[in-house]
């Protein structure tokens, strides 16, 4: 079937197209050049004066695993307060920070989006993680796994084993996991909290190991290089949410001697120690660093206003903000004796200084770093926000009136300590394309997402161009996910099941031997039944494993 | 003006949500306005006036004829009025009711007066378990008003109430003032197992001595002042705790397993 969307206003920033009037031609899922005249055009849509974009690409978002569930069975009344009804073609769901699987494809699809990726998916808890986000209807999903608190990695360190074998380590656990990427929350310090450490600062040692975690950091970072993983190591930094943890945050950037590293939520990073209350803005250093540091990525994990909850990997801090939670509810645990978990609810005030500053600090970062291509547009789902809110996020970045407005409501003292006020920055259509597209995919290691170039996937978006840029983000006038419509003036028309990406690096099987005895030893379950195989994501019918293409693996690079 | 009458046309297949049918909600609208209002059944929606025949024009008040014990969540949220219910009630009477009241001729199922802040609800009959408690989910059950209940209670009476007084007549159940944060409660029957269990803070006054578990430790009996205030505070209620003056007590702390701060009064 071949479709014709004509003459809309293309955003295609991984071709440079910048609201060009193009039309776009999809055959079979796909875009293709511009058939023969005379070939027979089975659809057509026009969308003369209309916004077309890739779909858009969440590259970190809290949708399946573990800690997801915990957060629902905790919060009933988030589940209460925000009932979805079933239509004809969707189940009925419910949760507001937290909603339930089907109703988070949903509500993703209806916003524009088309892939999503759960940013810390456990290797011990793979499964239950592809389980849920198998169960996420309409978009792309995949995961990365989480290293660099586990026992045998650290033991592998401590042992000052050859990087080569820590290599095949990393790899095997994307194999096993069926991850695209690898994740380390607050390197070594989910362990050493297992030791009764509550802080871990960048060059303390954990208690029992004696491994500091800029060594974890370097070694992963090194090691995702090697193997060629085209997303580089997604770091979730030491000390979150701790005044003063610009340093660490600065430090770590630097500690990964120029290998590629993606800092994930890093407004939760960027606090200083000035000011009456010793909490202030670190975002102008960390800004400056990323300008210049062309191998370092991160995303933002703005915070908006609201009840949410925080769901992280990272117990130790999580264990810190528990008596902070709202309602006041908590869960911290141990998984499988391999990592850990918190999911603290949250209320995040306009009124509260901290809560305030926070939020100043997010937009501070989104607008002082220049290069849209290395800075993305996340709220932590649901941590600072839920998806949902991503509109309205978009407003605030490209809206600098509504901003300001928005800024002079909140906490006075907060206002003092924050200079978003003087940042004349608005974003354009383009760069809203780049952070959530064009460079998501290219972030991701997406090759055939994000864009409209011929043989891209056709995930598509179209929106009506209007000044209210939330009212234009929340309700797409088309989504097209693999070249079926599926979302038609905001709601759901077609419901589809996406596919699950992943890498498979090359890796030397020997390192099965060394895990297998591991597993054997300490562990909970058996080295094979870990193992996620495709048959598990795809055997029910609708899911599909995508292999993305790995870079190959590169030689020893020090 | 004559009270707003809803009258059951017969007995429902289904449990109906009536969480819309409370008189701050039903204020100013016509009997049509009022009769197409929906009501969640099941899977189903309902308009009122398939439920119920409709008469009477001051919503403010609300009566319940021939009522069911198929109909929950009645007088939900409610903020100003009066409900008066005859027949029986379902679960969830006066679910975070906050200011008005309720008369209930009959008997009510489960969670009565779950997250209720503010109000008056008067049962002349009996209710289910969780008087007064929170729902799965909720840190807090009652949290202030006045219950009255004539009859018996169920299991849980006032589990993790946090404020408010419960004044039951006949019997009740098992963990009587489990989890309990604060408030009163009194119990005139028969008071099952476990009473106090893990509660934290809060009284309860009781007219008989029931089996109390090891946690809950003995503090001799005393003659307690405040006592007489509380009961002349009473004196003006329609119930039979308005006719005690009494303040000699058995009195228990408790549970020490939580806090132990919470007192078990046992009238001599």
């Amino acid at each position: 079937m071949l479709i014709k969307l004509s003459g809309g206003t293309i955003y295609d920033p991984a071709h440079g197209i910048d609201g060009k009037a193009m039309d776009i031609f999809v055959r079979d899922g796909r875009i293709v050049e511009k058939p023969r005249d005379g070939e027979r055009i089975d659809q057509e849509y026009n969308l003369a004066g209309k916004v077309v974009m890739a779909g858009a690409i969440d590259m970190h978002t809290h949708i399946g695993g573990g800690k997801v569930n915990i957060a629902r069975t905790m919060l009933p009344e988030d589940h209460r307060h925000d009932p979805a009804a079933h239509s004809d073609l969707c189940r009925a769901g419910c949760g507001h920070a937290v909603p339930s699987t089907l109703t988070a494809g949903y509500r993703y699809a209806e916003m524009g989006y088309t892939a999503g990726f759960e940013p810390a998916v456990l290797p011990m808890n793979a499964r239950q993680a592809h389980l849920e986000m198998g169960d996420t209807p309409m978009i792309d999903k995949g995961g990365y796994a989480m290293l660099g608190s586990d026992d045998l990695f650290l033991r592998m360190l401590a042992a000052k084993q050859d990087q080569n074998a820590i290599n095949d380590y990393v790899a095997w656990t994307i194999a096993a996991s069926q991850g695209i990427g690898i994740k380390v929350v607050n390197a070594g310090g989910i362990n050493a909290f297992k030791f009764n450490q509550r802080f871990l600062d960048l060059d303390e040692q954990n208690s029992y190991y004696g491994i500091t975690p800029r060594e974890v950091l370097k070694t992963l970072a090194r090691a995702v290089h090697e193997l060629g993983v085209p997303h580089p190591l997604h770091v979730h930094g030491n000390n979150l949410g701790v005044p003063g943890n610009v340093e660490t945050t600065l430090n770590s950037m630097a500690g990964v001697e120029g290998y590629p590293m993606h800092l994930t939520h890093i407004q939760f990073h960027s606090y200083g120690t000035e000011g009456d209350r010793k909490f202030s803005s670190g975002a102008a250093r960390i800004a400056e660093a990323i300008n210049k540091q062309k191998n370092i990525s991160a995303d933002v994990g703005q915070i908006l206003f609201g009840q949410t909850v925080t769901a992280s990997g990272d117990q130790m801090s999580q264990f810190r903000n528990a008596g902070a939670g709202s309602p006041h509810k908590s869960v911290c645990m141990d998984i499988e004796c391999d990592a850990g978990c918190g999911v603290v609810p949250f209320k995040y005030k306009d009124q509260n200084f901290v809560n305030a500053l926070q939020w100043a600090i997010g937009l501070e970062i989104f607008l002082l770093v220049d290069d849209p291509w290395r800075i993305f547009l996340t709220t932590d789902h649901p941590n600072g926000a839920p998806f949902t809110s991503y509109p309205h996020l978009i407003k605030l970045l490209m809206d600098k009136t509504f901003r300001n407005d928005m800024f002079a409501s909140l906490n006075l003292d907060a206002q003092k300590m924050s200079t978003l006020a003087s940042i004349d920055r608005e974003y354009s259509l383009y760069e809203i394309a780049i952070m959530t597209r064009a460079g998501a995919a290219k972030l991701v290691g997406l090759h055939d997402r994000g864009h409209l170039g011929v043989g891209a996937a056709a995930d598509i978006t179209v929106y009506t161009d209007i000044a209210d840029r939330e009212k234009m983000f929340e309700k797409p006038d088309y989504v097209f996910k693999d070249g079926q419509l599926i979302v038609k003036d905001g709601n759901i028309v077609r419901v589809v099941w996406g596919a699950t990406h992943t890498v498979k690096p090359e890796f030397d099987r020997g390192i099965e031997k060394e895990i297998k005895q591991y597993f054997d030893k300490y562990l909970t379950i058996k080295m094979d039944h870990m193992k996620v195989s495709n048959d598990e994501i795809e055997g029910d019918g609708r899911g599909k494993v995508i292999v993305q293409e790995c870079k190959g693996r590169r030689e020893k690079t020090a | 003006m004559s009270a707003l009458t809803l009258t059951l046309k017969s007995i429902p297949q289904q449990r109906i949500d009536c969480s819309p049918l409370t008189p701050d909600k039903l204020a100013g609208k016509s009997v049509a306005e009022i009769g197409a209002i929906e009501l969640q059944s099941g899977k189903l929606t309902l308009r009122t006036d398939a439920v119920f025949d409709i008469s009477g024009d001051d919503a403010s008040d609300l009566v319940f004829m021939n009522c069911r014990d198929k109909l929950d969540y009645i007088g939900n949220a409610m903020q100003s009025g009066r409900i008066i219910i005859h027949g029986d009630a379902g679960w969830y009477l006066g679910f975070h009711m906050k200011k008005g009241n309720i008369v209930l001729h009959g008997h009510a199922g489960g969670f009565a007066a779950s997250g209720m802040s503010g109000g008056t609800l008067h049962i002349h009959g009996s209710v289910g378990d969780y008087l007064a408690s929170a729902i799965p989910g909720d840190r807090k059950g009652m949290k202030g008003g006045l219950v009255i209940v004539t009859g018996n209670a169920g299991d849980r009476v006032g589990d993790q109430m946090r404020r408010g007084i419960v004044l039951i007549e006949g019997n009740v159940g098992a963990y009587c003032a489990s989890r309990m944060l604060a408030g009163t409660i009194g119990v005139m029957g028969s008071v099952g197992d476990y009473v106090g269990y893990g509660m934290r803070r809060g009284t309860l006054l009781l007219f008989s001595q029931p089996r109390l578990h090891a946690t809950l430790q003995d503090c001799g009996s005393h003659t307690l002042p405040f006592l007489k205030l509380m009961f002349k505070s009473f004196s003006g209620l329609p119930s039979k705790f308005a006719a005690i003056h009494l303040n000699r007590v058995q009195r228990y702390a408790g549970d020490l397993a939580n806090d132990g701060k919470g007192e078990i009064l046992i009238f001599m």
